[in-house]
């Protein structure tokens, strides 16, 4: 297991009730796991914790066996890579220049940028398949190719565990997809372990092995897609009506009306 | 005021003047009006009783035109001549409070001449109480004022026997200059007097050539390699302190570039006498001269 | 080739300053001149010391307040300094040294009531507090300057607002050396948070996410410009536009990356002061302008000239 966390419960200073209860999950080499949940269901605190940005009050978080929070914040990002909902951009730069951001926790101090590491930009580009991108400025961006050139510099840090928060939070149906397929594909050819935190239960449901779902902070469900996202567990976490089917032998979610359209014949 | 009211005031000048220690021409006492030193025009009813003086310089130019028993208020720092000592003190000199000012009920208020006095004028002004604007740079300057002070308080004798004494000084012949001379007035930035000042005038006077002589301004500030390179026989300094401390630029590397600051060269003046421009010129220059022959 | 024509630029601008002086010296007797030895030579050596430790004092608070209009003299040090120099003259502290000291004295507890007004939330420094406690404390210094000021004998203190205005007139072997010994300290502190910034320019959590102690480099970066901008301050008074500028002007050249920007800042800052001084020192010789008029007189308008390029391109 790279990632583990076991019972971890946490609240931030000054909050009335826990942001996380008794959240215990996995993610091994090779796996895509998604973790499904309402917004404020705890998603983002999760990354907190498992990343050691945050001190779990109750349990713990490991990376490769060790405690995240122990963990020295340079030597992790060699080990985690982490591709967050929102980040900004104070100062101009060129897409080139953000990806070899990536590489800063393998450079020594005081040196420049290596053969090595101008290799490892030029091919995380091309796994992102954004090679055209390297001398744009960021601004200049849309949202499916920003996206794509922050994946990117996350491949740059030559990670075991990649973790995207709400990847595809401002992307339509075409880049969500490709984004999709793109960490699937990256999985299956590396080994590397995924962990995808989302509110896009379909998506989930198609690309992810295992699924873990949150509701207020505790878990409300985890396993394969088809023994989690059942009707009934759907609809309590999500508190919305919903229709369970089948497709492609994984579980897609439609949401009901509630209030039903009233036909008229003309 | 009408006209009875005005001839009672006039009779009793007359008998004030009749009783003032020095001699003056018992005439009969007009409306004094002047064009002070900011250009306006300012008209009393009658001689200023009721004085209030806002620079150091005034105050010892109106105790000498005669008027200093009709000062009733000046600055913290007006200490000169030591009978002045006894005035109220209304506060400072730029930027004054109009309301402590106005509590002693002046009917002439001398300002200096400066732009953060821009407000308090026009306080003044509409408070109805009239005020003179003044600022003595140079010996002509102080001649002037004198002059101007002396009539706005019903002295225009003394006044004019003041500036008499001081025409006669700034129009002396000045003997050959046989020291070179930097007056260093502030050591960070450097800033020195020029030929506007008043001790530009006094050490001429007293043979003493100001190598800045060529500045126009009464001050300004200027690079230490010119004061190096100008190389003045002595570097003049104004104490405010009867005691005469090497000052402290003079310890530090930079300066000792400066080959008088390096050899101890300093005259000190006293700053009761040299600090401001005042009608007792012939004595300061007696006294520059003094010091000058001490130096070599 | 950009690096060449930056380092010429500084190597010129330093020959310059010795050559060009109120004083004419010829060619050949340069090298024998004790004003030239004692006076130009230690001082374009201190404007560039000065120059560049404001520059790259900038470019660190820039990248750590994440404003691009951060100047060192925002964060209340001037204010600090300001209130030391007017508190040494008017209570007349002797020694030829009381007037540096006392403005370096009042810039570093400045320095440590702003860190310690924004370490609002645990050991955390939080940019915006630190702007906000940097403006608050520095008119609160400016306040009590002012009364000082206000309640003592006007004349002196009219000369300390002078010396806050900035200027060289102070260069001396001593000052170079001290700062010789001193600044290398903070500059390295800064290089070596360089990789920090670049990530901090993303926010705090990606940042930490790739490999930035966010809360330890802000606390050395905040130190590290500070110590810069006190030492300047104490040597030169508050000269501005330096700091704010020659980041920009370095960004737009170089790159927003640290490891070059904050050398580029340095000779960048070095060179822009040291041509102010000379220029204050012979365009209207005897007389001197204060050196922070200058640096604004260039300065702004190179800097509005690159900017329009920069924004076109």
């Amino acid at each position: 297991m790279i990632l583990e966390l076991d019972g971890v419960t946490a609240r931030y200073p000054g909050a009335e009730r826990d942001a996380l209860t008794g959240v215990t999950l996995g993610v091994a080499k090779g796996e895509l796991l998604a973790v499904l949940g309402p917004n404020g269901s705890g998603k983002t605190t999760l990354i907190r914790v498992a990343l050691g940005a945050m001190k779990p009050a109750a349990g713990v978080a490991r990376v490769s066996g060790r405690p995240a929070h122990e963990w020295d914040r340079r030597a992790l990002a060699r080990v985690a890579a982490v591709v967050t909902q929102r980040e900004e951009t104070a100062f101009p730069q060129r897409v080139r220049d953000a990806v070899l951001l990536g590489r800063y926790p393998h450079l020594p101090p005081f040196t420049a940028p290596r053969a090595a590491d101008r290799a490892a930009v030029r091919d995380a580009l091309a796994a992102c398949d954004a090679e055209d991108l390297a001398g744009r400025w960021i601004e200049t961006l849309s949202g499916g190719e920003h996206q794509r050139v922050r994946l990117a510099r996350a491949l740059a840090q030559e990670p075991e565990l990649l973790v995207l928060d709400e990847p595809t939070a401002s992307l339509d149906v075409r880049h969500e997809m490709a984004l999709f397929e793109q960490i699937r594909s990256l999985v299956d050819a590396r080994g590397l372990a995924a962990l995808v935190i989302t509110h896009q239960v379909n998506l989930a449901a198609r690309f992810a092995d295992r699924v873990v779902l949150l509701s207020g902070g505790a878990p409300a469900g985890a396993g394969t897609p088809a023994n989690v996202l059942t009707r009934e567990t759907v609809e309590r976490v999500f508190d919305w009506p919903v229709a369970i089917q089948s497709f492609d032998g994984r579980p897609q979610m439609v949401p009901l009306r509630r209030v039903l359209p009233s036909h008229r014949s003309s | 005021m009408g006209r009875s009211s005005l001839r009672r005031w006039t009779a009793a000048l007359l008998i004030l003047g009749a009783c003032a220690p020095r001699h003056r021409h018992p005439r009969l006492v007009r409306a004094p009006s002047v064009t002070d030193d900011a250009g306006r025009t300012v008209t009393l009813a009658a001689p200023a009783q009721r004085v209030v003086s806002l620079a150091p310089s005034s105050t010892e130019l109106l105790f000498a035109v005669g008027a200093g028993r009709q000062v009733v208020g000046r600055t913290t720092w007006c200490r000169y001549p030591p009978a002045a000592l006894s005035v109220p003190v209304v506060g400072d000199g730029l930027e004054p409070n109009i309301e402590s000012v106005a509590a002693v009920h002046p009917d002439l208020v001398v300002l200096y001449r400066s732009p953060s006095n821009g407000a308090a004028l026009t306080q003044l002004e509409q408070l109805g109480i009239p005020a003179v604007v003044l600022r003595q740079d140079r010996l002509e300057d102080v001649a002037r004022d004198a002059r101007l002070l002396g009539t706005l308080t019903g002295h225009p004798a003394v006044g004019d026997s003041v500036a008499q004494t001081l025409d006669v000084v700034t129009a002396g012949r000045p003997p050959v200059a046989h020291v070179h001379i930097a007056y260093v007035v502030w050591d960070s930035p450097p800033i020195v007097i020029g030929a506007g000042s008043f001790l530009d005038q006094l050490g001429t006077l007293a043979g003493a050539q100001n190598v800045f002589h060529d500045l126009r301004p009464a001050s300004a500030p200027v690079s230490l390699e010119s004061l190096a390179s100008r190389n003045p026989d002595v570097i003049a300094v104004v104490d405010d302190s009867s005691a005469a401390a090497t000052p402290s630029f003079a310890q530090r590397p930079e300066w000792k570039a400066v080959p008088a600051v390096r050899a101890g060269r300093i005259l000190h003046l006293p700053g009761d006498l040299f600090g401001r421009p005042s009608p007792r010129a012939a004595q300061a220059i007696a006294a520059f001269a003094r010091l000058l022959n001490t130096a070599k | 080739m950009k690096w060449g024509g930056l380092v010429g630029a500084a190597l010129l601008t330093l020959t310059l300053a010795v050559v060009l002086g109120p004083t004419r010296i010829p060619l050949g007797e340069l090298a024998g001149s004790e004003i030239v030895r004692d006076l130009r030579v230690p001082r374009a050596l201190l404007g560039f010391l000065v120059g560049g430790s404001l520059a790259v004092s900038g470019a660190g608070l820039q990248a750590l307040v994440r404003n691009p209009l951060a100047d060192p003299f925002l964060l209340g040090l001037s204010g600090g300094a300001g209130l030391g120099a007017v508190g040494a003259i008017a209570l007349r502290l002797p020694g030829p040294w009381a007037l540096p000291i006392a403005a370096f004295a009042g810039a570093l507890a400045a320095m440590a009531l702003v860190y310690r007004l924004a370490l609002v939330s645990g050991a955390a420094l939080d940019p915006r507090v630190l702007l906000l406690a940097g403006v608050v404390v520095g008119s609160f210094a400016a306040a009590i300057t002012t009364a000082i000021v206000s309640l003592s004998e006007a004349e002196q203190l009219r000369n300390a607002f002078l010396w806050l205005w900035g200027g060289l007139s102070g260069a001396s072997w001593t000052t170079v050396g001290v700062l010789a010994v001193y600044l290398p300290l903070p500059l390295l502190l800064l290089l070596g948070s360089a990789r920090s910034l670049d990530l901090m320019a993303l926010g705090d959590e990606p940042a930490g996410y790739l490999g930035a102690d966010v809360t330890r480099v802000r606390r050395r970066v905040y130190l590290a410009a500070s110590l810069l901008t006190a030492a300047a301050v104490a040597v030169s008074g508050v000269i501005g536009f330096v700091g704010l500028i020659i980041p920009h002007v370095g960004r737009m050249g170089w790159g927003h990356r640290h490891r070059t920007l904050l050398p580029v800042s340095f000779l960048g800052g070095g060179v822009l002061l040291v041509l102010a001084d000379t220029l204050a020192r012979t365009a209207v010789a005897p007389r001197e302008l204060p050196v922070g008029i200058v640096t604004a007189l260039i300065g702004v308008p190179v800097f509005a000239l690159l900017l329009r390029r920069w924004v076109r391109a």
